[in-house]
């Protein structure tokens, strides 16, 4: 692919929120932001789970309060995390335009679920009183679009909004569908991320399933702001590393009756098409930014496609840090990728994202020349 | 690179029928899928009307582990595209590459999975809730199912764009065969019917109450359907080199988001015009060029007021035929846009429109030349597919006759 620029990052994170609070975070983690409860909801009968909260979070304060009202968790992630990019990136200061404009830039991002709390909420109304009864300014939060697309009405995105489902490797895919347009010319720049929110429904289905624990569930949203190389160096934008490869492959599983079939052939397939998109062999990548969660059926995948794959290399377990944000960690390996970079000590990365159901992609990315 | 992009199989999954001959013959006859709604109880509800797929029987169409962990949303979208791919005569050896793509779209994917969900919860308590459930709901299953039905190993997702989920998905698809990532692609929406969804419309004021009347003066709101609608798309090379007969050549598709209201679309028609015009120019043509127009038309008064002025905006004095098709099958959500793009490729073959039937009082703040009740005949060599959606998501498809459109250089 031609070279596409991250000119700015905006996370919010159990780590901080905004880029510099996340890359101090992250460069000190600490297991201190896991914790056994969380101010969300009442963690007892969830035996053994460690939950990594954006604790105090309050998106009044990054973005006002006006109009948040009817707006759910996952929203609100996904909006602060949105201005805090857009600002980093310098194309908005103070919520206004200061680099291109409303028509230029689209957003394409990804959860995996949609707002599991929001469809709870209106579930128990809707199942214990009357669905009659149910809020029509909160309806809208269920619809699984609906929190990109209030992104797009907060900061006056206009270009494209897509959001993009793929499980754990959605946001990964969110950055390969933000190329697509990009080349498509639909926009100049984008958005490109994700977001997951702590919901009693998102812990109770990861609980019942055996992955949490022993995966550390996390929460947030992160957002990369992407243009092409040439334009961001134009305009004078700092570059804090360019993505130079996507790859994303499918294994049809095996027709022996199981639905959950992460594949390491897929994964392998992936990582192969990513670096050959960014001209990269294997032995180039420094770094790889592990989605490994502790969840030994999907991390057993990843190393030995990995193994296969790259050999060994430098890894970070990211999920470590942050927890398992699903929808968003592909967001989250991106942002630690770029904090690496700025660290020094590597000069390109590999994102691999397992999807659950035998899709996977991957990213490469490379650090910007000084 | 680039390519022409041509529809060379198409599948429906519909309240007015199963497969795209029976759907569109019922289409030119004017038949109404709209009945009581029967898959939830809807008997306290002061709207209880919905075009529902009831003939769809899952184990018709899928193997006995499909229909087992598919929701209806799944069953219907793996049904379709069996249609789409048997239509499009492709052997399964041709889907089985990495160069073979599923792109689907939809609003809630499989609402059945997490109401049921949602339902062991609330009445029973967590231990209830039960993992080969949880393991069934995601909404990025649609096209994984697919994918799977058919070997395909190419790129797979899911693009959850609410009523322009179909269009979005099909311009994608679009977008990567004309960028040489894939050779063929299955795509276009599903979407299913549920109690909270439809409670949900009924409580925005958006339902009618008898039936759903695209432009009529006194239209009262939408129906709720559901269904599928499935294309295999294919660029010129590899239909080409397989000897398929090439349906429709899709043209340019127009993306664009309000950033303006939740629910309602921006009153001046903003992102759908920039939609439109966007479609039409990556198509290599100019809004002279459009012969007919299927409309998003949900037959409430914000939204067909809106699509007028983005007519007016987009083709001037000049009046275009224009019809919706929800006047018939309902809105199906995330469906709607990939199942009245089989219409479009429809109208493309036969030179006949769709008729909007219960259109009986013209409105002056509709002033456009509606297909009234009867289908038409007319030239449909380039016909244009409009969505707006929730999130104020406006997508544009344009499809053409074969060989009616420029050179693939002057396509985008």
């Amino acid at each position: 692919m031609r070279p596409l620029a991250i000119t700015g990052l905006g996370v919010v994170s159990p780590l901080g929120i905004g880029w510099s609070d996340f890359e101090r975070g992250y460069a000190t983690p600490s297991d201190d932001v896991f914790s056994s409860t969380c101010s969300l909801f009442e963690t007892a009968p969830y035996e053994g789970v460690q939950l990594a909260e954006v604790r105090g979070f309050d998106a009044a304060k990054h973005i006002g309060d006006k109009g948040l009202r009817n707006n759910d968790r996952l929203t609100k992630l996904y909006l602060v995390a949105a201005r805090l990019g857009l600002e980093h990136a310098g194309l908005k200061s103070k919520g206004a335009w200061t680099a291109y404009g409303p028509d230029d830039v689209g957003v394409s991002a990804a959860n995996a679920y949609g707002s599991l709390e929001a469809i709870h909420e209106l579930n128990l109304v809707a199942k214990l009183e009357d669905p009659r009864y149910i809020n029509p300014a909160r309806f809208p939060n269920t619809v699984i679009n609906a929190s990109l697309g209030y992104v797009s009405i907060w900061e006056d995105l206009r270009a494209f909004n897509a959001t993009v489902v793929n499980g754990p490797a959605g946001a990964i895919d969110s950055v390969g569908c933000a190329e697509m347009y990009l080349t498509s010319r639909r926009a100049k720049a984008a958005l490109v991320g994700g977001a997951e929110a702590l919901s009693e429904s998102l812990v109770l289905a990861l609980h019942r399933t055996g992955m949490a624990p022993p995966a550390r569930v996390g929460e947030g949203a992160a957002f990369a702001l992407i243009e092409p190389l040439g334009a961001a160096t134009e305009r004078g934008a700092t570059v804090y590393a360019t993505v130079t490869g996507y790859g994303t492959s499918f294994e049809p599983p095996a027709d022996d009756g199981r639905l959950f079939a992460p594949s390491r052939d897929a994964l392998e397939r992936a990582v192969k098409t990513a670096l050959a998109d960014a001209s990269l062999s294997a032995s180039e990548i420094d770094l790889v930014m592990s989605g490994c969660s502790g969840w030994e059926p999907m991390d057993s995948v990843e190393r030995a496609a990995l193994e296969a794959s790259v050999g060994a290399r430098s890894r970070r377990e990211v999920k470590a840090r942050v927890g398992e944000t699903l929808g968003a960690s592909g967001a989250f390996a991106l942002a630690a990728a770029v904090a690496e970079f700025a660290s020094g000590g590597a000069a390109t990365a590999l994102i691999p994202s397992l999807g659950f159901y035998g899709n996977a992609s991957a990213l490469v990315l490379r650090r910007a020349e000084r | 690179m680039t390519s022409r992009v041509y529809v060379t199989g198409m599948g429906v999954v519909s309240s007015l029928g199963l497969g795209r001959r029976e759907f569109w013959s019922s289409l030119l006859a004017g038949r109404s899928g709209t009945a009581p709604v029967s898959s939830f109880d809807a008997s306290g509800l002061d709207r209880a009307i919905a075009a529902e797929v009831s003939a769809f029987r899952a184990s018709d169409h899928l193997t006995a582990r499909e229909a087992r962990d598919a929701g209806r949303c799944s069953a219907m979208a793996i049904a379709a595209a069996r249609m789409a791919v048997t239509d499009a005569k492709l052997s399964h050896d041709a889907l089985r590459t990495e160069r073979a793509s599923v792109v689907l779209g939809t609003t809630m994917g499989e609402a059945d999975v997490l109401s049921r969900l949602d339902e062991s919860w609330i009445r029973k308590g967590r231990d209830a809730v039960d993992p080969a459930d949880v393991a069934r709901y995601s909404p990025s299953f649609l096209p994984l199912h697919v994918a799977r039905a058919f070997g395909c190993r190419g790129a797979v997702l899911t693009l959850p764009a609410a009523c322009a989920a179909g269009n979005y998905a099909i311009g994608y698809a679009c977008d990567l065969i004309r960028a040489g990532r894939a050779d063929v692609v299955i795509t276009g929406a599903s979407e299913m019917l549920e109690m909270l969804q439809y409670c949900g419309f009924l409580r925005l004021g958006a339902l009618a109450t008898e039936r759903c009347q695209p432009f009529d003066l006194n239209r009262q709101g939408l129906v709720v359907g559901e269904g599928a609608g499935v294309m295999v798309l294919e660029s010129e090379a590899h239909a080409v080199r397989r000897g398929a007969t090439p349906l429709a050549e899709v043209g340019g598709c127009g993306i664009a988001c309000d950033a303006y209201h939740i629910t309602r679309p921006h009153p001046d028609a903003t992102g759908s015009v920039r939609a439109m015009r966007e479609a039409i120019e990556r198509s290599g043509l100019t809004p002279d060029d459009v012969d007919f127009v299927n409309a998003h038309g949900t037959g409430t008064r914000a939204n067909d007021a809106v699509e007028t002025r983005a007519m007016s905006a987009v083709f001037g004095a000049r009046r275009v035929p224009i019809s919706s098709v929800k006047s018939m099958i309902g809105h199906c959500m995330g469906a709607a846009s990939a199942i009245e793009a089989v219409s479009c490729v429809e109208s493309v073959l036969t030179g006949l429109y769709p008729p909007t039937i219960g259109y009986e009082t013209p409105d002056p703040e509709c002033d456009l030349d509606v297909v009234a009740n009867v289908a038409r005949e007319g030239k449909a060599d380039v016909v244009l597919n409009n969505s707006l959606a929730f999130g104020g998501y406006d997508a544009v498809v344009c499809f053409a006759k074969l060989g009616r459109l420029p050179a693939p250089e002057a396509q985008r």
